[in-house]
């Protein structure tokens, strides 16, 4: 192998994608197709939620070692990795809440903690916690710690609002959706950026989950009917479509976004 | 030039999405939609439950007929159906929910047990309709 290809080589360009709204689209469908497959895995298949659990984790394994192992953000791995992360932190969650009987607002407490703590010990290493310039295979490791905490966080979040507030998935979708408006609004007054970009990705969570059930839910409960496979079949063409976009993007040697 | 465009076309996704998802907020009753002649018997917290009790009075049929592993099959459809109306039936009395799924799946364990016991078997799916009527009548 070329030394100057070695691990130890610094990683220069930015190793996830840029912050657009295809970025925010493509991660709240990733949410639901991701649960979507879990889910039929471990009821419509029958696999049961251990041995699919048990499947998804190595799956993220391999999927994370795939992208730290990239040289640049290629959009195909980046995403399949957040699929995964979202399946995995959905499934931590659960396994407190069904397998072990945690409270969820235990659960929500307690991921806020930890989310608070890995942005404290990354910021405390690295002086930024900017996504635009995650550069280094430290601060992609603190990157995807966030973004599976950000998961369990969303998953317990979302649940409890269902349990707590009896919240359905049509006003999940208006109260999630306006809160992450009001994020976005905070953020163009002037609001710190990386703040608001972690507390968007975290509402965006429930807000994913949320819709998917309101297309997915029978009419008779209000929602649109449409069932998993179809709401799933159709949010993964427009997330192929648009990772597509992304991978020719790249590919066709687009300057890549490089670190502020 | 191609970005540019890419960017602004995937922009157009979120209003677009928006707007389906609040015509659907604004158009639906704040309260549960009903599913057809649902009689003050079969009414619940949780809304209509009639569906579902009725495959769990199959598989109780089933089981005393002893032939479990027909059960075992016949059971799947709840638990499939179960699980997909989670989300609708949940916010709608989440204790309630609780209580009927930990039901059901004490009827699945029982069924998919690695040597399924015609007692047991029995004992839970009756418990299991047992849960559905006392549901019923509490609205």
């Amino acid at each position: 192998m070329n030394p100057r290809h070695s691990s130890l080589a610094p990683i220069r360009l930015n190793k996830v994608p840029d912050v657009a709204p295809s970025f925010w689209i493509i991660k709240i469908m990733s949410t639901t197709v991701g649960e979507t497959v879990a889910d039929f895995l471990a009821v419509g298949a029958g696999w049961g939620q251990g041995l699919t659990r048990m499947v998804m984790a190595v799956l993220l394994a391999a999927a994370l070692l795939l992208q730290l192992r990239t040289r640049r953000y290629t959009p195909w791995i980046y995403w399949l990795t957040v699929v995964l992360v979202s399946v995995v932190g959905t499934q931590i969650t659960d396994l407190l809440t069904d397998g072990l009987g945690v409270s969820l607002y235990l659960s929500s407490a307690v991921f806020s903690v930890l989310l608070a703590a890995i942005f404290g010990v990354w910021y405390r290493g690295e002086r930024t916690l900017s996504i635009h310039a995650i550069v280094t295979r430290r601060r992609e490791l603190f990157y995807w710690a966030a973004i599976l905490c950000t998961f369990a966080l969303g998953t317990a979040a979302g649940d409890l609002a269902t349990e707590a507030l009896g919240l359905g998935f049509t006003w999940g979708v208006v109260v999630f959706g306006v809160l992450i408006g009001a994020t976005f609004a905070a953020w163009r007054l002037g609001g710190n950026a990386v703040l608001c970009f972690w507390i968007a990705y975290i509402l965006t969570r429930p807000f994913g989950a949320a819709l998917g059930d309101l297309l997915t839910q029978a009419k008779a409960y209000g929602g649109l009917g449409l069932g998993a496979l179809w709401t799933s079949a159709l949010f993964l063409a427009v997330i192929v479509m648009l990772v597509g976009l992304a991978q020719s993007g790249v590919n066709s040697g687009r300057p890549a976004a490089a670190a502020n | 030039m191609l970005t540019r465009f890419a960017r602004h076309r995937s922009a157009l996704l979120v209003p677009l999405a928006l707007s389906l998802v609040l015509a659907t907020a604004c158009s639906k009753p704040a309260h549960q939609a009903g599913t057809g002649p649902a009689t003050a018997q079969a009414a619940s917290r949780l809304g209509d439950l009639s569906a579902f009790r009725s495959v769990a009075a199959d598989v109780a049929a089933i089981v005393d007929k002893g032939d479990l592993p027909a059960a075992k099959a016949r059971i799947k459809a709840l638990e499939l159906a179960w699980d997909s109306a989670e989300a609708g039936l949940k916010p709608r009395a989440a204790d309630d929910w609780h209580v009927l799924d930990k039901a059901i799946d004490k009827a699945l364990s029982a069924l998919r047990a690695d040597t399924p016991n015609q007692a047991d078997c029995k004992a839970a799916v009756a418990g299991l309709l047992k849960t559905f009527d006392a549901m019923q009548g509490q609205v």
